[in-house]
């Protein structure tokens, strides 16, 4: 494996939408920040910006109006791209499903590449998630 | 041009953009030591520019990608400028060059952030740039030259004869590094209200060429801030890397200011500073 390939999997920089989360799951998600779990060690960054983005780590349900912007968002990032679903809302919608404004789960609307179950999700899963997201970028570069 | 000056330059093209990275490196370990943390790989800053560098996106304007290969070009020039013993003013006129091309090139995109990061950067560039240019005058003055090697063959540390200077020039890295509370363009640790502001609209290869082409600035700026104990090559190192650990524990122990303070406060004490500095050398 090349340089360049080995560099897309030592540095997978984040971006975190709350697609309408109760904020568990974020605060979770931001725990992995923190010194106790310091997420830096594998090279992650948690970047704002979708155009530095490559994994795209979403939260919470999705509805008819924040689907949009999570559309826009994905179509924004550059590709190989990665999307997780955190915990029970972004998995399937949750409690929620049956609500009438919510569409479901993230991948109701773009593709997702791992699920992180839980409510909330604990940082250990959603950085087990990031490496199992790795592995499967692995393959699809070393398909190329 | 004799051979000796050409293999010089040559060494600073290569050396000096892989230094500036480790440099990156460095400080991306330290700051993680001093906040606890274990911190990535000291060469994560190269798997970033390699990751970027292989990331397909078109770019947010037509313009940008002319603006940052200028800027790279710049900012080796400036490394090549300073590596071959010429100039230091014209190292100092050309790396602002870059720092100039970087601006225009978020003034091209279509991001509002982008657009304020470029204004934020304009202003950064207002507040530093004198400061820097007495600085590199008054080193040039008690040196008894312009060129990089007769400052470097001074006899004995300038700093005895420049102590003024420390603020303004720990002033210029921290905003050359993009640190706090300096790092008021680009919020160089993201997620801030500007997003990353005057970065905000480079992606991809872009990104990656701007990071090397701020590696080259990087070691520029450390390079002459090192001139102040240029008595050999192991002193200048340890001048650089003392200004580079004082910019990262400045960084690790203070809030972000606001542009208008550097506008009003601390470009103009630096800048007064510096320049009594250089009076009292004309005095002396």
């Amino acid at each position: 494996m090349g340089f360049l390939n080995k560099s897309q999997l030592k540095s997978p920089w984040l971006m975190h939408f709350d697609c309408g989360s109760c904020n568990g799951c974020d605060i979770e998600t931001l725990a992995c920040l923190t010194p106790v779990y310091d997420v830096e060690r594998f090279g992650i960054i948690n970047v704002g910006n979708p155009r530095h983005a490559d994994v795209l780590v979403v939260t919470g349900t999705v509805n008819p109006r924040n689907a949009v912007v999570l559309k826009n968002l994905y179509d924004q990032m550059p590709a190989p791209r990665l999307v997780i679903a955190i915990g029970a809302c972004g998995c399937s919608g949750g409690v929620f499903r049956e609500a009438p404004n919510v569409l479901g789960g993230v991948d109701k609307v773009i593709p997702v590449d791992v699920y992180v179950p839980g409510c909330p999700a604990k940082p250990e899963a959603i950085m087990d998630a990031v490496v199992t997201g790795l592995a499967k970028l692995k393959g699809i570069l070393e398909a190329r | 041009m004799n051979l000796t000056t050409f293999y010089l330059a040559f060494a600073g093209l290569v050396l000096a953009p892989l230094l500036g990275g480790l440099v990156a490196g460095v400080d991306r370990v330290v700051t993680a030591r001093l906040q606890s943390r274990m911190g990535p790989p000291l060469l994560q800053p190269f798997y970033d520019a390699g990751k970027l560098w292989s990331k397909v996106i078109p770019p947010a304007s037509h313009w940008q990608g002319l603006f940052v290969r200028w800027a790279l070009v710049a900012s080796l020039a400036s490394d090549v400028l300073l590596a071959a013993g010429a100039d230091v003013l014209m190292c100092f006129f050309v790396q602002a060059a870059s720092a100039c091309f970087v601006a225009m090139g978020a003034f091209c995109g279509n991001s509002p952030y982008s657009k304020i990061g470029a204004q934020r950067e304009l202003f950064q560039l207002l507040c530093y740039e004198p400061v820097f240019l007495v600085a590199i005058l008054a080193m040039c003055k008690a040196a008894g030259g312009f060129d990089a090697f007769a400052i470097m063959a001074a006899k004995g540390p300038l700093l005895y004869k420049l102590p003024l200077l420390i603020p303004g020039l720990l002033f210029v890295v921290l905003v050359k590094l993009r640190k706090s509370p300096f790092d008021i363009s680009a919020s160089h640790h993201m997620h801030q209200e500007v997003v990353r502001g005057v970065y905000t609209d480079y992606a991809g290869r872009d990104f990656a060429l701007l990071e090397i082409a701020h590696w080259a600035d990087v070691t520029v700026v450390l390079w002459i801030c090192s001139f102040l104990w240029a008595t050999g090559p192991l002193q200048m190192v340890a001048a650089g890397l003392a200004f580079l650990f004082a910019a990262l524990l400045i960084d690790n122990i203070s809030a972000r200011l606001t542009w208008r303070y550097m506008v009003k406060v601390v470009a103009p004490v630096s800048l007064f500073l510096a320049t009594a500095n250089l009076l009292w050398l004309y005095l002396e």
